[in-house]
C-alpha cells in the first residue's frame, strides 16, 4: 500500500458559445474532469468500494471504464488503430469494473491520463462527418462519438455522484 | 392513494450518423425516455423513495426537476417565454426535489410530458447558432441542447441506482 491519493483537477467551464466542434471537445473535456474531481482526494481503498450496494460499481472501476471507453471509441474504431484492450477480455469482458480489488489505483489513473491524451490525438485529425462500420452498425460518425462520450461520462458521474456522497458525504457538480 | 404506475414508454434507438441537428435530438429524446422507463412500472410511493440515501433525490424528484429545467432553457431561455417556474421558488430553490412527499406523481407526470410537447414546438423553430443571454452569460441553443443532453444523462446515472435499490432494475 502507498500514501497515494487522487489528486485534484482543474476543471475548466465549457464554452457557452461557438461552432460545433469546439463545444463537443469543451463539453467532454468538462465531464472527463468531473469523474476525476469526483474522485480527487480519495484512497486507493475508497476509490474501490462499491458504495451503492447492490450495484457493484466503484469510482475505480469507472475510471477504468472510462479509459476502455476512450480507446474503444477514438482509436479502435473511429481512428482504426490495432489496440488491444487495457483491462476486459473476452473471457472477461467486465474486467474493468470486477478486478478492481486487485487493482493499482495509481497506476489505473496513469492509463487512463494517458488514454485521454491518445484519444485527443486519434480524434484531432478526423472531421465530425468521418465514417466508420462496428460489427453492429454499418456508419458510425465521429460527431456520434463525441455526442456518445458526453453522455457516457456524464452518466457515469452520475454514478459518480452517488458513489462520492455515502463514501464521504462530498457532492457538488 | 389511486393504483396507478408509470407507464412503459417506446424509446427509439439514437441516430449513429446525420447532420447535427438530427443527432443533438435523436440523443435528447433517447435521454428523455430512458428517464421515463426507469420509472415504468413503478408507484408513486417507490416514485417518491429517497432509495440512495443520504441523498434526497428520488425518481419523482428527477422527472419534477426535468421539467423545470427544460422550461428554463428552452421556453423562459432560448425563447424569452415569460413563465414561473412550477416547483421552485426564490424562497424554495429545491422544490422540485425536496416537495416530492406531498406531490401528486400522475399529475407531476403529466405535466413532465406536457412541458416536453411544449418545449418540442418552441425548439423547433430555434436555430443553434441562436444567442440569448441569461445572468449576465451569453449562450447559444447548441449549448442549450448538450447541456439538456448531458444534464439528463447525469440525472439518468442517479436514476439507475435509484431504481436498482428500489426493486433491483437495471439496464441501459
Amino acid at each position: 500500500m502507498t500514501n497515494w491519493i487522487a489528486p485534484p483537477v482543474d476543471r475548466q467551464s465549457e464554452p457557452m458559445t461557438g461552432d460545433e466542434r469546439a463545444m463537443l471537445e469543451g463539453w467532454l473535456d468538462w465531464h472527463r474532469q468531473t469523474l476525476l474531481g469526483k474522485c480527487a482526494g480519495l484512497t486507493a481503498d475508497q476509490l474501490k468500494q462499491a458504495a451503492v450496494e447492490p450495484s457493484n460499481l466503484t469510482l475505480l472501476g469507472l475510471v477504468r471504464h472510462m479509459a476502455e471507453v476512450e480507446r474503444s471509441w477514438f482509436r479502435t474504431r473511429a481512428a482504426g488503430q490495432d489496440v488491444s484492450r487495457l483491462f476486459g477480455t473476452e473471457t472477461n469482458p467486465d474486467g474493468e469494473f470486477d478486478d478492481v480489488g486487485d487493482a493499482d489505483a495509481e497506476s489505473d489513473f496513469a492509463t487512463f491520463q494517458a488514454e485521454v491524451d491518445l484519444a485527443r490525438q486519434a480524434a484531432a485529425g478526423l472531421p465530425l462527418e468521418h465514417e466508420f462500420a462496428t460489427s453492429r452498425a454499418p456508419a458510425i460518425s465521429l460527431r456520434w462519438v463525441y455526442l456518445h462520450m458526453i453522455e457516457e461520462y456524464a452518466r457515469h458521474n452520475g454514478h459518480a455522484d452517488l458513489l462520492r456522497e455515502r463514501i464521504d458525504g462530498v457532492t457538488g457538480d | 392513494m389511486t393504483t396507478w404506475t408509470a407507464p412503459v414508454v417506446d424509446r427509439q434507438h439514437k441516430a449513429k450518423a446525420g447532420d447535427e441537428r438530427t443527432m443533438l435530438e435523436s440523443l435528447l429524446d433517447y435521454h428523455r425516455a430512458t428517464l421515463l422507463t426507469k420509472c415504468a412500472g413503478l408507484t408513486a410511493g417507490q416514485l417518491k423513495q429517497h432509495a440512495t440515501d443520504p441523498s434526497s433525490m428520488s425518481l419523482l424528484g428527477l422527472i419534477r426537476h426535468l421539467t423545470e429545467v427544460e422550461r428554463g432553457w428552452f421556453r423562459r431561455g432560448a425563447a424569452h417565454e415569460d413563465l414561473d417556474m412550477f416547483y421552485c421558488s426564490e424562497a424554495n430553490p429545491d422544490g422540485d426535489f425536496d416537495d416530492v412527499g406531498d406531490a401528486d406523481a400522475e399529475a407531476d407526470y403529466a405535466n413532465h410530458l406536457a412541458e416536453l410537447d411544449k418545449v418540442r414546438a418552441v425548439a423547433a423553430g430555434l436555430s443553434l447558432n441562436q444567442t440569448f443571454t441569461r445572468n449576465d452569460t451569453t449562450f447559444n441553443v447548441r449549448w442549450v441542447y448538450l447541456h439538456l443532453i448531458e444534464e439528463y444523462a447525469r440525472h439518468n446515472g442517479h436514476a439507475d441506482l435509484l431504481r436498482e435499490r428500489i426493486d433491483g432494475v437495471t439496464g441501459e
